[in-house]
């Protein structure tokens, strides 16, 4: 028990704020043993746009997951998104300079920091670097490098980039929180680490993370990750489109998302009715549950629609024969499996973080794949950098248990 | 849907070509002047104006009842109603015919609407059919692109072939200061060539033949996504000037439309001296790029001139999205949801299947609440000439009105579309599309 390793994602959502406590033993299981969520409420399309309203939404929801897993939260993997964020390939080159030609590690490192060079956006900082594919004189598919010979090596990575000041905003927020951001992570990133196991990163997988706000994506083959986006279209989005065409409150609308909503159009829904009387605002209102659900499907098809082109674009809708795994929010609309089938002539599936154990709840909710997969690239990142404790952190671990204490 | 064989009688393959809506029936009338014997070319449109002006086509005007001979205006609804308030008398065109050309410019209403089902129709019969599809340019509004994707994706789906090509690629090939009419030119052109190349390859007598056979083997049922290209190589070494050419035209995509390829069909047609090097040169480089694909040779005899022809169909299988399952009549079991959520089914006015009725309850000849809207104008109709003619036959046709000088005007924001909760946000904008205004209201869908 003492030797395990408390680490905490935190996701920063536009429907709910969430908080996964995982506990790392030392062969790297990861085991859930605590959540905390609370409403989102400043929060748009992935982005903060009230800072006080959700660093009290934050707080709430640090408050209940320390409760539950009887832990101090000290320090959390933050997980981030937004319409800003890219990915995109890149390829580094570096020639092996020294005598016997062996490759040594300063070799593999300065490969990986001439891909690093890239032509970004003077506004953009990177988030992620992941190697793909070394090659060592023309000869591709090397996985490790390190201890061959050859006179030049080049490396394959997957970067992901974002805006520097909209990436600093949730992370300056949780540091006022008295709480330290180990690292960042890109949201789409992360529920893929939690949902895929190795097989299916193997075979090629897509998968997309609907969210309230924006939808993720990303794309495993052969192991490594080939290809992330985000859309900045969501659940939110789809309950916007039926408070308007339906002419009802969005919170209505919300409630009608969740009670009646389909991915795609029932023929017999035509002729049924939804009876709103109850309800004192709109009473005697009746909606019709083909408008409903049409446009809803509309909504959702146009979404797998804008992915598909976009991983098409990219030549990559081969590689997917592990078919689609769905996650998020979104992922709870009945049918919507069906409506991913269609779009993406691939087999689909609601996801599930079958590689870690824990809180039951937290493994089979499509919901907290995010936060579940935050602790799993934590626990990938501490195992590369084993954590030190410093004097700074001491202090600050001093600060924060003060605080936590008195909550 | 293959019902009954294809009947070759007296051994040549029957061939129609049936051109719809504005842009359908110029290319019809064009291919109708320059095209091979032995080819019946038919013109059907909504509109009375732009059937006025065939000559060379015998035309059909759809929908009496319903449009009454004036356009459809961009609703695509609408001319699905005029075609299956036409269904027998379209049956009849097709009957008989064992290839089918349906021509059809995708976004404006009658071409969008029609082409499919036209297709479904000929298919029906047991024929082979072969769409030819121009979409408009990027620069023509978001809806007609979107109304054309959703065309060309119908069209695709009925059709054995589908060959497409895209305005927008003219411009792309040629830069943006060519001139719109220089632009359509091409545009035309192309599309014409792979409907002349395919039926002079069918036609024509040959050493090798390349038969009807081969043709439905390659492409039949697939659904398949085409492309024809045909060049002219002349000169001392001719073979390479075509080989140079065929791999320079811009549907070869410098040959990676080749390597994709599933089946491709040549032929090359070069007077009396065509070598067996030349031949040779051709497959070679043919090869080069599609090693393993299902190659088809033709040659024909003694021809015309001294150049030597080369004509190469490419099929492609469709992938992703396009390879829906076929939409044969709809089923009662669960696979009438797919059709469902399938974007261009959602023109229909949720659980009106039929049409036939739509015009009639209002007296007959006009549907209740419907007021001439001249057709939208195809990007062919902007020419000066063709602007002045539109407005003249507009006004003859309805004097009391004076402000048709508003005929240009393609689309008006009818509705104004809050964006409800987004309204503060940035917006999210996709290619042009503001992504925040519901799906429904951009791709024109209507609540009923």
């Amino acid at each position: 028990m003492s030797d395990s390793q408390i680490i905490v994602g935190l996701e920063i959502g536009t429907s709910k704020v969430c908080v996964a406590v995982g506990e790392v033993s030392e062969n790297q299981v990861v085991n859930i043993i605590g959540l905390g969520q609370s409403k989102s409420r400043g929060v748009r399309k992935g982005e903060i746009v009230d800072a006080s309203l959700v660093e009290e939404d934050v707080r709430n929801s640090i408050v209940e997951a320390e409760h539950m897993a009887d832990v101090e939260i000290r320090s959390v993997f933050l997980g981030v998104s937004g319409s800003h964020m890219r990915g995109f390939n890149n390829t580094g080159v570096h020639p092996v300079v020294s005598a016997d030609r062996e490759i040594t590690d300063s070799d593999i490192q300065d490969v990986i920091k001439n891909a690093k060079a890239i032509n970004l956006p003077s506004d953009h900082s990177v988030v992620h670097v992941i190697r793909q594919h070394f090659s060592v004189d023309g000869q591709s598919g090397v996985l490790n490098p390190e201890g061959m010979l050859g006179a030049k090596i080049e490396v394959d990575v997957h970067v992901v980039s974002g805006r520097y000041n909209r990436l600093q905003n949730p992370i300056r927020l949780v540091s006022g929180l008295h709480l330290e951001v180990d690292n960042i992570a890109f949201n789409g990133l992360a529920s893929s680490l939690a949902l895929l196991s190795t097989e299916q990163k193997e075979l090629g997988t897509l998968v997309i993370d609907l969210g309230a706000g924006t939808t993720e994506y990303a794309i495993y083959s052969a192991g490594v990750i080939k290809h992330t986006g985000v859309l900045a279209v969501g659940g939110d989005h789809v309950s916007n489109d039926l408070a308007y065409g339906l002419k009802v409150p969005l919170g209505r609308a919300e409630q009608l998302k969740i009670d009646h909503g389909s991915a795609i159009i029932d023929p017999e829904a035509n002729n049924r009715s939804v009876d709103l009387s109850t309800d004192s605002v709109i009473p005697g209102k009746k909606v019709n549950l083909g408008h409903l659900q049409m446009i809803m499907s509309m909504r959702l098809q146009e979404t797998f629609e804008l992915i598909a082109k976009d991983i098409e674009q990219a030549g990559l809708i081969e590689y997917l024969r592990a078919g689609v795994v769905l996650c998020g929010g979104g992922a709870r609309t009945p049918y919507i499996t069906r409506l991913a089938r269609d779009v993406f002539n691939l087999p689909s599936a609601i996801g599930r973080s079958s590689t870690v154990s824990g809180i039951k709840n937290a493994l089979d909710e499509p919901e907290f794949a995010t936060p579940v997969g935050l602790i799993k690239f934590g626990a990938f990142q501490s195992q590369t950098a084993p954590r030190r404790e410093g004097i700074g952190r001491a202090i600050r671990k001093q600060f924060v248990s003060l605080f936590g204490g008195k909550k | 849907m293959t019902e009954n064989k294809p009947n070759i009688s007296g051994g040549e393959p029957v061939i129609r070509l049936i051109g719809l809506g504005e842009t359908g029936v110029k290319l019809v009338e064009t291919l109708a002047m320059i095209g091979p014997e032995g080819v019946e070319s038919y013109s059907l449109d909504t509109d009375n104006r732009s059937l006025s002006r065939c000559h060379q086509s015998k035309t059909l005007l759809l929908g009496q009842a319903i449009p009454c001979g004036l356009g459809t205006g961009g609703d695509v609804a609408l001319a699905r109603a005029a075609v299956e308030s036409d269904r027998d008398r379209l049956a009849k065109l097709v009957k008989g015919a064992n290839l089918v050309f349906v021509i059809a410019g995708m976004g404006g209403g009658t071409g969008t609407g029609a082409a499919s089902l036209v297709a479904r129709l000929a298919k029906e019969t047991g024929a082979l059919v072969v769409g030819v599809a121009a979409s408009p340019f990027d620069c023509e509004g978001t809806r007609r692109c979107n109304t054309a994707t959703g065309g060309l994706r119908d069209l695709k789906q009925a059709s054995d072939v589908v060959f497409h090509f895209s305005n927008q690629d003219v411009v792309q090939m040629t830069g943006t200061d060519t001139s719109l009419n220089n632009a359509l030119e091409i545009a035309n052109r192309h599309l014409c060539e792979s409907v002349l190349g395919v039926s002079r390859m069918l036609l024509e007598p040959g050493l090798l033949n390349v038969s009807f056979a081969d043709l439905q083997s390659a492409v039949q049922g697939r659904q398949s996504l085409g492309s024809v290209i045909h060049v002219e190589g002349s000169g001392e070494d001719r073979a390479a000037a075509a080989v140079g050419k065929m791999l320079a035209h811009p549907a070869a995509r410098g040959g990676e439309a080749l390597k994709e390829a599933n089946a491709i069909l040549l032929h090359l047609s070069g007077g009396e001296p065509l070598s067996l090097s030349e031949m040779n040169t051709v497959t070679e480089a043919i090869k080069q790029h599609a090693s393993a694909v299902d190659l088809v040779v033709g040659a024909s005899g003694p021809g015309r001139d001294e150049a030597l022809q080369v004509t190469v169909v490419i099929a492609h299988q469709l992938k992703l999205s396009d390879t829906e399952p076929e939409l044969s009549a709809p089923s009662e079991n669960q696979s009438s949801d797919v059709t469902d959520v399938s974007f261009p089914e959602t023109f229909m006015p949720s659980g009106e299947t039929s049409y036939v009725g739509l015009g009639e309850d209002s007296g007959g000849s006009r549907r209740s609440g419907f007021a001439y809207t001249p057709p939208a104008p195809t990007a062919e109709a902007i020419t000066p000439e063709l602007k002045d003619s539109l407005l003249e036959a507009a006004a003859r046709q309805e004097p009391d009105r004076k402000k048709r000088k508003k005929i240009t005007q393609e689309m008006l924001p009818l509705e104004i579309v809050s964006k409800g909760r987004f309204e503060k946000s940035e917006p999210t904008i996709h290619k042009g599309e503001d992504l925040d205004q519901p799906t429904y209201i951009r791709r024109g869908m209507v609540l009923n």
